[in-house]
């Protein structure tokens, strides 16, 4: 027995005394550590309500409680569609992250550097034809399964009681979904693009009102130049990503809470 | 911290804002009972924060209250867990739609048009495909109706009239759950909305064919009246299907229910 004092907080001496293995002793002394400077117990105590509040006992699930599984298995691919979209915009995501690389938003030149980035892409640039149709058919196949999702919430009344707020999110995550695809498809700057911005920038001066307002925000004028052209992109690369991918955490997490509306 | 406080009470005064227990801290003890628990703290506090702390007792009373009365099995979330139940199904479907989207891109690469020129209007002007619908609403000029009130003028232009019909549409599709409330959750229960729901897709569809009447082989002002009829004659069949269907539907359903949940 030492005159040293040895009370609760003497970690170093409990460490000793609970004869640990290597990679115990490794992670004590680095959790130690990170928490005599960060104090992470607090937060771990955090953690650990949140488990419990998570996994909270609540009654079973209709479709267990009447053992419907073999009733409405053939259902469940629709139920993937929610992820399935999720998965495309990710996909989405790191094909355009990777295809912003070799673009250039420049209506300079003739015909424009965008477009012609784009013809290097498509013909020139290693994989680049992949790449551009990756995005492509991703986005495409992301807006088909966003619409069926919405279908399949609608037609089995998952949208009801708790779930009202999510629904609400759902129509904006759709129309956030339809913005990027109109953003993106006049990225290329050719024919169809161009007209195709032609008839939004009308359709923004049509907005009762604030029709003029709007028109200058998103596209930089009453016709189209330089300006519109940079504004979508930066729309397409920069505004829409933020918020589409922290309303899709929200919208997820709301599911997570809640669960999955079953079929009753 | 009960068991320090046993080994402090002895000699409380050599610890209690002594040097001793400046040197580590250690000796850092809520000085007497009076010290508020946190639960305590939250219960002093006054006005919103007070009601908020009360709503979650209730809150959580409540919860207990449902749990105990159930004669449910217990288990994790109430509807369908979406770890790792719904997650896996998810991954092995998706996985396989990812697959899909890699075939598509590699087999049909996007093309490129001609480049954008403003002194030529292409003969064909067209969005993405998913935002035909919302082309076709433009292209709703006829239904702008004329009023007398008005010395035969409308009240918005055309194309304003067009803008507002797309807010209309997301505005109403936003609204339903607070419209349809209650707990029925099949077609066949509610048979009024899912003739809405099958109004609104083969309006999404006809309104489509609409925006690209130039390329539809039709006479356009048959095309335009049976845009407007064919969701109607949808929506009224499958109400009347679904009608039909719906007392022997429920009989069935409800035989089953009572079956395995016999009334007491």
């Amino acid at each position: 027995m030492s005159l040293e004092r040895k009370d609760e907080h003497d970690h170093e001496g409990w460490m000793k005394e609970r004869d640990l293995t290597p990679v115990e002793t490794v992670y004590l002394t680095t959790l130690m550590w990170l928490d005599k400077r960060l104090r992470i117990v607090d937060y771990l105590e955090l953690l650990e309500d949140l488990y419990y509040k998570i996994n909270m006992q609540m009654p079973k699930s209709h479709t267990e409680q009447y053992n419907l599984d073999n009733k409405f298995w053939y259902w469940y691919p629709l139920y993937a569609l929610g992820s399935f979209s999720t998965i495309a915009y990710v996909v989405a995501a790191i094909s355009g992250a990777l295809l912003g690389f070799y673009y250039s938003p420049a209506t300079t030149g003739d015909p424009s550097a965008a477009y012609n980035s784009i013809t290097f892409i498509m013909t020139d640039l290693r994989f680049g034809f992949f790449l551009r149709s990756l995005h492509r058919w991703s986005a495409q196949v992301m807006v088909a399964a966003v619409f069926l999702h919405m279908l399949r919430v609608y037609f089995t009344g998952a949208y009801k009681e708790p779930r009202e707020l999510n629904w609400i999110i759902g129509i904006v995550l759709i129309s956030l979904t339809m913005v990027f695809g109109y953003t993106g498809y006049l990225l290329p700057w050719d024919q169809l693009a161009f007209w195709a911005g032609q008839i939004g920038v009308e359709m923004a001066l049509s907005v009762p009102l604030a029709g003029e307002w709007v028109a200058q925000l998103l596209f930089g004028g009453f016709t189209l130049s330089q300006s519109t052209l940079q504004r979508m992109y930066i729309l397409h690369v920069f505004f829409l990503p933020f918020i589409t991918t922290a309303l899709i955490a929200i919208h997820v997490g709301i599911v997570w809470m809640q669960g999955i509306a079953e079929p009753h | 911290m009960s068991e320090n406080d046993t080994t402090t009470d002895g000699h409380e005064t050599a610890t209690d804002g002594g040097q001793e227990a400046a040197a580590d801290g250690s000796g850092i003890v809520a000085p007497d009972d009076e010290t508020p628990t946190w639960s305590e703290r939250k219960e002093r506090t006054q006005g919103l924060s007070q009601l908020t702390y009360e709503y979650f007792e209730r809150a959580r009373r409540e919860d207990q209250d449902l749990r105990t009365e159930s004669d449910y099995v217990e288990r994790d979330v109430l509807a369908f867990p979406v770890w790792p139940h719904e997650m896996i199904r998810n991954l092995a479907l998706t996985s396989f739609f990812t697959g899909m989207i890699i075939f598509l891109s590699a087999a049909l690469p996007p093309h490129i048009g001609a480049p954008a020129n403003p002194s030529q209007t292409p003969a064909v002007i067209l969005p993405d495909w998913y935002l035909y619908w919302s082309f076709g609403l433009l292209k709703l000029g006829p239904l702008n109706p004329e009023l007398s009130l008005l010395g035969g003028k409308k009240l918005m232009a055309d194309r304003t009239y067009g803008v507002v019909a797309n807010l209309v549409v997301v505005g109403f599709i936003a609204i339903v759950p607070f419209l349809n409330k209650g707990a029925a959750r099949r077609p066949v229960e509610q048979p009024f909305w899912a003739a809405v729901g099958v109004f609104g897709v083969i309006f999404a569809a006809t309104i489509s064919a609409l925006s690209v009447k130039n390329l539809v082989p039709m006479d356009s002002h048959l095309l335009f009246d049976l845009t407007f009829l064919l969701p109607f004659v949808g929506g009224f069949l499958t109400y009347a299907v679904l009608k039909s269907m719906r007392e022997g539907y429920m009989f069935e359903l409800n035989r089953r229910y009572y079956r395995l949940r016999p009334p007491k």
